[in-house]
């Protein structure tokens, strides 16, 4: 492994080697209208047939021959700016770009020839901006950024109502979610109905699925790159509206006009404060309410530098007594400093504070109650660096350390005035990683990505451990023997190398080729046996019985953009993984409040593949696109389905997604959105036998996921009214706003979540038969109207 | 109790649906079943045997005939147990005098002779507390059932951690055996590792009570022709309440009885665990004979009563 590191190196400074004729032109590409960087713009160069993309910051920098160029700046939605420059020094441009004009055009203007798929290195990932996901047709009129990203290939979900996600045959809890660089460990609100993010306050988001850049880790599956816009820095902004479910303001503007400015975005369930004259238990202390705030400042020191701050908080509750309930959020704090040390190199240094608790309370009196949190908390410092080297080079390189503290459980309970502690100790860790990578235009045609990761990932004392007993696999081991670590000491320690590479042969200018490799490495651990992920999951760090999931994925692809102005995108992409160490459960399994937790663990390994296409029209009135996506996701573990491969909860054999958008005229839009996907495994009994007066179902042939539910598809719609431009006194109007009206499942259809058996609720006289029956459960079993209101002003 | 939240969700925004289906399932061979949970109650001791049936087959189960059960405690004195003519798979063992079955701390084995096969198991019985008394009240007024009348009653978990037990209780001579009113204790709470265990602390005993939802499980969950729930007891009602000592397998073995069993649908399907066999610990002598499902207990009882007088 040394030596490729070694190697990689070599290969990255042999480019060092510098034409002294050469120089530099770099600079922020951003929004004219509101200043908020653009990321992933594009700046080409005619000439060279050749240009560079913008960082996560709005950043570019390439590197040219002394010459004349012609230097074209674009991005999807905004009409191009074309600068010529006579390129005899380094030179800064800072771009601004306008946005299209609002309106609808009968003929289409030259949109641009968008070329980025094909010709981005990156491949397995997907972007979806804030307008989009505001287009799609929601539960409930709630734009929401997971349910969106839910309609991309190599996505899905175990129903409707479940939190989270899987990419690519991956379980929820390997998806690492980042909002502005912060880990969000909870994502969602309402259990799964609603995401944690505010449409108003995101400006972009990115998944990974594959071939994922070696300055990311920590999770198996995906990234899911989230960025919060930066507020307004041209003039004050308010957005709002009023929906089904939240409320939401949003409040942004300059601090220091083009130098400073600020978002702050707040949004609010608002039934319970309907409710709350009709209902008792809400004016005697009970709640059911959920929020967030999201809010953003940044400074512009100087050319050179600029930071930013940005934090999350949110929050659900749910009393249904004064001190009986739950409660859970995360909180997240993110402070950034941007700096340019010259023309080449950009750097960026991260602190994060990130933080996920909840709370349980029960017990109506202090003579009978149980109290019950846990936390997990973290701290982030991550410098990372860009060096342009050259037109042909960009190294990517830094570091990142983490220091975790999870606090399973801090639980105390009183039973008739007797209190008892039954805390379970935290755990530190401290994780820590290294990454270096070169993008390289090896020939016109190749460009290659190779870089490594390592991490370490230390547990550290005070803590005890324990050794646990043999058993059959699948069933309780015990703890046999434990052992005392003093603060500080190492209890266990992993370190892994992860090397990634990924390639893109251009086969033509509007067709490319592009394969990945990744290993990804991931030591925290979701730890859930129930059907849908649940805000009391735990997650736990490796630990001497726990190793940390290695995972491999390979992928190929074929991109090809169609038609004239290139507004057609297809993409072919397959893929295979391979995972060890993936977590499992004993039947009967006990997690919540265990100081024997791992003792019901069960490990094994994991096999994923699938093919994906997508095929999308970006431009006209009407766009949108189709996805497809065939795959399968199986683990074997001992001690599970007679220790043979079986399919994962979340594994869906075909998954179609349609989503389109249609500008109907100047006032009126229409979207649309269907799914199909095959039913997701469950387990059905072959056998019933009594016990004790009780009718159990049981499955003779010790198998798990036997049975496929039935399919699932869902057609919703919604229809979007633009508010009046002109007053009627003929004057413009300064404000904006939109009407949404949707419809979610419009033909009403009973998708079932799960099957499940059970006997008949009737009491059954002793000595007579029981009767068994099985109940198929739609979470949605109708369609649902929702409408919203929202403004801008 | 504990998805009390989701039940207000669903009330007010959303619609679920469940339908009653009867999906095709695989066919499997029947096994044997041995439902042996015998006590040291006054009287006779009943084993049942049968077979597994196809899941939908809303029939008795198939008894298993012509089979030889003993009990033996340790290793010495037999129980025999002996097919009622009247009841086939019904093996029934008759005290003589005022014999019980077993002692506190004794070991048990339990032989199951089904033709050429030989099954077997073994089992513990330990110690159980005295139930210190019963009570009856009216619901609270905030609740919404305030006219309801509920049971709860009062015991102390044995000194030690790892005590485990099985409530049982009839109401007029009813047992409740609804998956819902299964009422398992680990010590004085839930489960392994929680904060309620009786204990000796400075050579001083901490007696601790059963927690309050394992105290309020003594009541039947009823409901009339329209679906609405019936008050537990009414004046004129008897509840009478059985704790059984249990090993801690059969512990485990209940809880996930009640897990695998206790589906009250709904929005509580999203947390339900996925479908899994129950343990057993009756085995084939014969590791490649054919296997068995069921539990073999023998426990420990105390038990007390009371009618409700208005």
């Amino acid at each position: 492994m040394k030596s490729i590191l070694s190697a990689l190196i070599l290969c990255a400074f042999s480019a060092l080697s510098q034409n002294p004729n050469k120089f530099t032109i770099s600079g922020y590409i951003k929004d004219a209208t509101n200043g908020e960087a653009l990321i992933g713009a594009t700046v080409y160069v005619n000439e060279t047939q050749g240009g560079g993309v913008t960082n996560e910051y709005g950043f570019y920098s390439i590197t040219l021959a002394a010459s004349n160029y012609t230097l074209r700046y674009s991005y999807l939605g905004y009409s191009p700016t074309i600068k010529i420059v006579q390129l005899d020094k380094n030179s800064r441009f800072d771009i601004e770009l306008f946005g299209e004009a609002e309106q609808l055009q009968e003929v289409v203007v030259q949109a641009g020839i968008e070329q980025a798929n094909v010709q981005n290195l990156e491949m397995s990932t997907n972007k979806l901006d804030i307008n989009t996901i505001k287009k799609i047709p929601s539960f409930l009129g709630e734009a929401d950024l997971l349910r969106s990203i839910q309609l991309l290939p190599g996505v899905s979900t175990v129903g409707e109502g479940a939190a989270g996600f899987n990419v690519r045959g991956g379980s929820v809890g390997q998806n690492l979610i980042l909002l502005d660089e912060a880990p969000v460990y909870n994502s969602s609100h309402l259990l799964g109905f609603f995401s944690v993010f505010n449409p108003d306050a995101v400006k972009d988001v990115k998944l990974f699925k594959g071939g994922i850049p070696s300055r990311y880790g920590g999770r198996l599956s995906s990234l899911l790159d989230v960025r919060l816009k930066e507020g307004n820095s041209k003039k004050f902004e308010a957005t709002g509206g009023i929906g089904t479910i939240f409320s939401r303001l949003a409040v942004e503007g300059p601090l220091i006009k083009d130098k400073a400015s600020f978002i702050i975005a707040v949004r609010r369930s608002y039934i319970d404060v309907l409710a709350r004259p009709f209902v008792p238990l809400l004016q005697d202390g009970g709640a059911l309410n959920f929020y967030d705030v999201t809010l953003k400042t940044n400074y512009n020191i100087n050319k050179n530098n600029r930071v930013y701050l940005s934090g999350f908080f949110g929050r659900d509750n749910f009393k249904f007594e004064r001190n009986q309930g739950f409660s859970w959020g995360n909180a997240t704090g993110t402070l950034r400093w941007n700096h340019i040390f010259n023309d080449r190199l950009f750097s960026n240094f991260t602190a994060v504070y990130s933080n996920y608790d909840y709370s349980l309370q029960f017990g109506r009196t202090d003579n009978d109650s149980f109290k019950w949190n846990s936390v997990i908390s973290n701290y982030i410092f991550k410098p990372q660096f860009t060096y342009f080297l050259n037109n042909n080079n960009e190294l990517n390189f830094g570091a990142e350390a983490i220091f975790y503290t999870f606090e399973p459980a801090n639980a105390v309970g009183v039973s008739n005035g007797t209190p008892t502690d039954v805390s379970i100790p935290k755990k530190n860790n401290f994780e820590t990683s290294f990454y270096i990578s070169n993008s390289q235009k090896v020939s016109p045609k190749v460009t290659v990505d190779y870089g490594l990761r390592y991490s370490l990932f230390n547990y550290y004392g005070p803590d005890s451990v324990y050794t646990y007993s043999n058993e059959n696999p699948g069933t309780r081991r015990r703890p046999i023997s434990s052992q005392y670590y003093q603060s500080g000491e190492v209890i266990a320690s992993y370190g892994n190398w992860e090397p990634r590479l990924s390639f893109k042969v251009q086969s033509s200018p509007t067709s490319s080729v592009k394969g990945s490799y990744n290993r990804m490495v991931q030591y925290l651990h979701l730890v859930s046996n129930t059907t849908a992920s649940n805000p009391l999951d735990v997650w736990n760090p490796s630990t001497n019985n726990i190793k940390p999931q290695l995972g491999d994925q390979y992928t190929i692809g074929w991109f090809k953009d169609i038609g004239a102005t290139r507004q057609f995108e297809l993409s072919l992409e397959g893929y295979y993984k391979k995972t060890q160490n993936q977590i499992d459960y004993i039947d009967g399994a006990d997690l919540l409040i265990n100081r024997y937790l791992e003792g019901d663990l069960l490990s094994g390994e994991g096999r994923a593949y699938g093919l994906e296409t997508y095929f999308q029209k970006k431009t006209g009135r009407l766009t949108g696109w189709v996805s497809y996506t065939l795959s399968r996701s199986e683990l074997k573990v001992n001690g599970i389905n007679n220790n043979d491969w079986y399919a994962t909860r979340f594994n869906q054999t075909h998954n179609l997604k349609v989503a389109a958008f249609y500008d109907i005229n100047k006032r009126w839009s229409f979207s649309a959105n269907f799914v199909y996907t095959s039913g997701t495994p469950t387990t059905f009994p072959t056998s019933r036998y009594v016990s004790q007066g009780i009718l159990v179902p049981y499955n003779s042939n010790d198998q798990r996921n036997n049975v496929n539910l039935p399919a699932f598809h869902r057609l919703d719609i919604s229809f979007r009214m633009e508010g009046r431009k002109i007053r009627s006194n003929g004057k413009e109007r300064k404000n904006s706003d939109y009407w949404v009206f949707g419809i979610y499942n419009v033909y009403a259809r009973q998708n079932p979540f799960s099957i499940y058996f059970s006997q008949n609720d009737q009491r059954v006289p002793q000595g007579q038969a029981i009767s068994s029956q099985a109940t198929q459960l739609a979470i949605i079993g109708s369609l649902v109207p929702s409408v919203s209101y929202n403004f801008k002003f | 109790m504990k998805y009390f939240f989701l039940i207000i969700i669903t009330g007010i925004i959303f619609i679920g649906c469940e339908t009653i289906i009867s999906p095709e399932l695989q066919n499997a061979e029947p096994l044997l079943v041995v439902d042996a949970w015998v006590t040291n109650k006054p009287g006779d001791q009943t084993i049942i045997l049968s077979q597994t049936q196809p899941y939908f087959e809303n029939k008795l189960p198939p008894p298993v005939t012509n089979a030889v059960v003993t009990v033996i405690e340790n290793g010495t004195k037999t129980y025999s147990f002996l097919e009622d003519p009247a009841k086939p798979g019904y093996y029934n063992w008759k005290p003589v005098g005022n014999e019980v079955l077993g002692t506190v701390g004794a070991s048990y084995r339990l032989t199951v002779q089904v033709g050429s096969e030989i099954y077997e198991s073994t089992s513990k019985m330990g110690p159980v507390p005295p139930i210190d008394s019963i009570q009856y009240k009216k619901n609270d007024p905030n609740l919404s059932n305030p006219d309801f009348y509920t049971a709860q009653f009062f015991a102390k978990d044995v000194i030690g951690v790892g005590d485990t037990y099985w409530i049982k209780t009839f109401k007029n001579g009813i047992f409740l055996n609804k998956p819902s009113e299964i009422n398992v204790a680990y010590d004085a709470g839930f489960d392994a590792g929680g904060p309620f265990f009786s204990r000796i602390e400075n050579n001083i005993p901490i007696l601790v009570d059963f927690i309050p939802p394992i105290r309020n499980r003594i009541n039947p969950n009823d409901t009339d022709a329209n679906d609405n729930a019936l008050s537990p007891y009414i004046p004129g009602d008897s509840v009478m309440v059985e704790i059984h000592s249990i090993t801690l397998q059969s512990f485990a073995y209940l809880r996930q009885l009640a897990e695998q069993t206790n589906r009250p649908g709904g929005f509580s399907e999203l947390f339900s665990k996925p479908l899994a066999n129950v343990s057993t610990n009756i085995a084939n002598k014969n590791p490649n004979g054919k296997k068995s499902v069921g539990f073999f207990n023998v426990a420990a009882v105390s038990s007390k009563g009371k009618k409700f007088k208005k």
